[in-house]
């Protein structure tokens, strides 16, 4: 659906091509885009020869040297992490031992997670660097298995319209949280619908299950502005860059970044960082470096701003490392850094990354076979016309796909099967609370045949269109008059909605106590659960989380299951 | 009160296993906030915000867990609860690249430490001036 | 003045003429178009080949249908989108800017707003065409006037970062060579030549 069709190579007119070939040129693989690799500018994975030689040197407990550079030569992410992220007691020590001890040390199941990070937080980025070079990708994933921080691995979803429908939003939010989404997020392509959009999933995703968390993606002022008010829950596109010039084109410093992450604790709102392989080379800035280095960077940037977590993974980016050749290797192993060195990893799979089905699969497997904080960060609980972040790696078309892998493999990707009659029930609940809440606080109406619509659609081709500039003039107001997330229990609880008014209400109650602040917190069925009571203890075959009980039972429920004890049938 | 020195294996999470401990910035319990008071008009916004001390307890347990840098993010975090929703947008604007002179930042830096008493976000504000300084990030002076 | 949406009707050839620094305007009429720096220069195309030449008349064609002024800067110290729209919309009498990048991506902003916010982002550059950049001038000018414009219905296309984001940083890249730090912004004429119909 680009503007000019058509494949940039050259036309075939005189060449005699085989029928095996044509079948070839004509498959989704051959429209990715490749490209070779450039080392001088970072067009390359982790194999650069511009990258540092690891190194550290500690004078009067101050690192003075690091990877290669004098203090007095150190960019601002150079003294950030020497200064706040690097443990200046044990790094001489830790930046002593080989490499490939330390991946050893993050393969073997006999070394446990507290061991391995006893070294890590000793490491400079250059030296992360070269355990990771040491790691295939069996490796990689059999270290992510024991490094997450979370024991039960869980999965966050896009809940987004292509029209910025409000209803739209509501009716998918309750459907993925119902799924098993643990968070949902928006975003918007007319930023000044946010109010809405954000109310709305804030209200939807109440409706699919109790204490998902709910975020909306904006410029960072204008996100913080929302969490303040109550009307989102969390907070992640707080991105973090790997060179200092494009942090300063991203309009940020890691000391602004450590500020904004204080403010977000300070009203009790969880968040973590974002950052990935191939931003610094797309923004035109990787110094010459290659993508793993500079994403370990960021990763060191937010453990010393002292954020608990971190979405990676290439994020926006995955078409760049994704053209390279390992670089969906890289990928997977700045998810394990980001676990190696203690913090929540929301691991990608999250953008649309190539027309080959084989390829979208492969690229999830490290992170789903193993298990993460967040599987996806996100998936597209809508058709990926719907995507506003431009298309995710999977979307709602895939999810029987999803289940049925789950079920394969026996591996948990925190999502389940739900009868249709469900989840029509949770989009409709969604879509009247909607409804209500809109009513009550004056913004423009909702019609019933607007409801029905949108809760049998699939997307928003299917919707009523809404008066956009009706909708733009209720989100001013909704600023205006300073609606916030209290305003919405009320609204909730006086027009019927009680039970999604207390599970709103115990959302927002949440951040009185500050649990969610910790490592990977969620809140599931009102409890939380962080890498604190709920830790990782991977030690090899036989231990750490494995589906089973209830929740295996859970994952074996697909669409169409013979029953056994009736063959004619279905289970139901 | 005297400080409750916490166990994160038995104390966390505080909200299931040590709501004495958990107050509002009014002082309500977090007990007290239930969807009955909020009908009722006793809960205001105001009071679905976290207290510098529970973010000083939540830091406790980072700590002890082994995470540092996150109790240090959390203690920032208890000195800005004093400060307002516009004056932190403001300083976070002012902490952005080529947004403020250094005497400017020096200025927040001073506030920070004799309005707020908040040294751990004053070190911060400092630290950036001069690294900012170093790094020719910093407004031109008009 | 009618100008026509279809690329081959007529192919065209694009100079940029300097007129002098960029200056504050002070009519609130107008809209200022920001241009990068290899735009009609390294650069003569969109990163779906569509001519910049053309790209740039149908957005001032946009503008001047809508009965509002338009002038033209190019931009050095910055290959950054975000940046250089917000520095049009801060010259702008009406505080209203559009920026274009060479490979075609584009915003219109407002003097007010973070840097980093729109007014309208049209982020997929591959799937902007020629009626997306006279809706653009267009809807730019109505903001100029104080009006409300419908925006522009987003365009998505999620296969469009596989297959052009590794060849939009090389792009990207060649174009950010250009950037020179210090350098300001520079008011432009832009120049067009027909050639003849191949």
């Amino acid at each position: 659906m680009t503007a000019v069709a058509g494949n940039p190579t050259t036309s075939t007119a005189n060449v005699r091509h085989s029928a095996r070939t044509e079948v070839l040129e004509a498959r989704p693989v051959n429209l990715d885009g490749f490209v070779e690799e450039w080392p001088e500018v970072g067009m390359v994975a982790m194999d650069s020869p511009f990258d540092p030689q690891p190194s550290v040197r500690v004078e009067n407990g101050l690192i003075v040297e690091m990877d290669g550079v004098e203090r007095a030569n150190f960019d601002f992410i150079d003294q950030f992490i020497a200064d706040k992220a690097i443990d200046v007691a044990t790094t001489e020590a830790s930046m002593a031992i080989p490499a490939d001890e330390i991946a050893r040390m993050l393969v073997d199941p006999g070394v446990t997670r507290q061991d391995v990070i006893a070294v890590t937080k000793g490491l400079t980025p250059a030296k992360l660097l070269a355990v990771a070079k040491n790691l295939n990708i069996v490796e990689i994933m059999m270290g992510m298995q024991k490094m997450r921080a979370r024991r039960t691995p869980a999965n966050q979803a896009h809940c987004t319209s292509a029209r910025d429908n409000p209803l739209q939003v509501a009716c998918e939010a309750a459907e993925a949280t119902l799924r098993g989404f643990a968070e949902v997020e928006t975003t918007l392509g007319v930023v000044r619908y946010a109010p809405l959009v954000a109310l709305a999933q804030a209200i939807g995703s109440q409706a699919g299950s109790a204490g998902p968390q709910t975020q909306c993606a904006l410029e960072e002022a204008t996100e913080l502005d929302l969490g303040m008010r109550g009307i989102t829950g969390y907070a992640e596109t707080i991105s973090v860059y790997g060179t200092e010039p494009v942090f300063v084109d991203g309009d940020d410093t890691p000391w602004s970044k450590s500020f904004l992450a204080a403010a977000y604790a300070s009203r009790g709102i969880k968040m973590r960082f974002t950052s990935g392989t191939g931003s610094e080379v797309q923004m035109g800035n990787a110094q010459g470096k290659s993508m793993l280095y500079l994403e370990i960077r960021c990763i060191l940037v937010t453990k010393g701003a002292g954020v608990q977590g971190l979405q990676n993974g290439s994020i926006s980016c995955i078409g760049v490392p994704g053209a390279v050749p390992g670089g969906i290797r890289a990928v997977a192993a700045e998810n394990l850094i980001c676990a190696a060195v203690d913090l929540e990893c929301a691991s990608g799979n999250d953008q649309s990354f190539s027309h080959s089905p084989m390829r979208r699969t492969a690229r999830l497997m490290p992170q789903m076979m193993p298990g993460t904080d967040f599987v996806c960060s996100g998936y597209s609980a809508t058709p990926n016309y719907d995507n506003m972040f431009a298309g995710s790696n999977l979307d709602s078309d895939d999810f029987d796909d999803f289940n049925t892998i789950q079920r394969d493999l026996q591996i948990d990707g925190g999502l389940r099967h739900v009868k249709e009659s469900d989840i029509l029930a949770a989009r409709t609940r969604a879509a009247k609370a909607l409804q209500a809440v809109f009513k009550y606080l004056d913004l423009p109406p909702i019609t019933d045949q607007e409801i029905d619509t949108a809760v049998y659609a699939n997307g928003s081709q299917d919707l009523i269109p809404r008066n956009v500039l009706e909708d733009l003039k209720g989100a001013q107001q909704v600023m205006d008059r300073n609606v916030t997330g209290l305003d919405l229990v009320k609204a909730l609880e006086s027009t019927g909605f009680s039970d999604l008014a207390e599970r709103m209400l115990a959302s927002l109650r949440q951040r009185v106590s500050g649990d969610l602040l910790q490592t990977s917190a969620i809140l599931t069925d009102g409890v939380p659960r962080s890498a604190i009571n709920d830790a990782n203890d991977y030690a090899g075959p036989g231990t750490g989380y494995r589906p089973s009980g209830a929740r295996w039972e859970e994952m074996k429920r697909l669409r169409h299951v013979t029953s056994a004890s009736n063959p004619e049938v279905e289970v139901e | 009160m005297t400080k409750p020195t916490l166990d994160p294996t038995t104390d966390y999470p505080l909200s299931i296993n040590r709501r004495d401990l958990l107050f509002t910035p009014t002082g309500k319990s977090i007990d007290d906030i239930t969807l009955e008071a909020v009908m009722a008009g006793d809960i205001q916004a105001t009071d679905l915000r976290i207290t510098p001390d529970t973010l000083r307890l939540q830091a406790e347990i980072s700590d002890k867990v082994g995470r540092p840098a996150l109790g240090d993010n959390l203690r920032r975090a208890a000195e800005m609860t004093a400060i307002s929703d516009s004056r932190v947008l403001e300083i976070y604007n002012a902490l952005r690249p080529n947004a403020s002179t250094k005497a400017e930042l020096v200025a927040i830096a001073e506030e920070l430490t004799s309005q707020y008493n908040a040294t751990h976000l004053a070190d911060l504000v400092r630290e950036a001036a001069d690294v900012y300084e170093r790094r020719d990030i910093l407004a031109e002076s008009e | 003045m009618t100008v026509s949406t279809n690329v081959q009707d007529v192919q065209r050839s694009l100079s940029f003429t300097e007129v002098g620094p960029a200056a504050r305007g002070s009519r609130p009429d107008e809209v200022v178009v920001a241009i990068s720096p290899g735009f009609g220069e390294l650069f003569t195309k969109t990163i779906v080949d569509i001519p910049l030449a053309e790209v740039i008349r149908q957005v001032l064609a946009g503008i001047e249908e809508q009965e509002v002024s338009a002038r033209v800067i190019r931009v050095h110290n910055t290959s950054d989108l975000a940046a250089m729209s917000h520095t049009a919309a801060r010259l702008s009498g009406s505080g209203i800017g559009i920026g274009i990048l060479s490979r075609g991506t584009s915003m219109i902003h407002q003097r007010d707003l973070p840097r980093l916010s729109s007014l309208e982002l049209f982020p997929q550059c591959p799937l902007l065409t020629l009626e997306t950049y006279r809706n653009i001038g267009s809807n730019a000018a109505q903001y100029a006037k104080g009006e409300s414009p419908q925006p522009v219905p987003t365009l998505n296309d999620q296969m469009a970062r596989p297959r052009w984001q590794a060849k939009a940083a090389l792009l990207h890249l060649k174009e950010t060579e250009l950037v020179r730090k210090d350098a300001k912004p520079v008011e432009v004429t832009p120049k067009f030549a027909a050639a003849p119909v191949r």
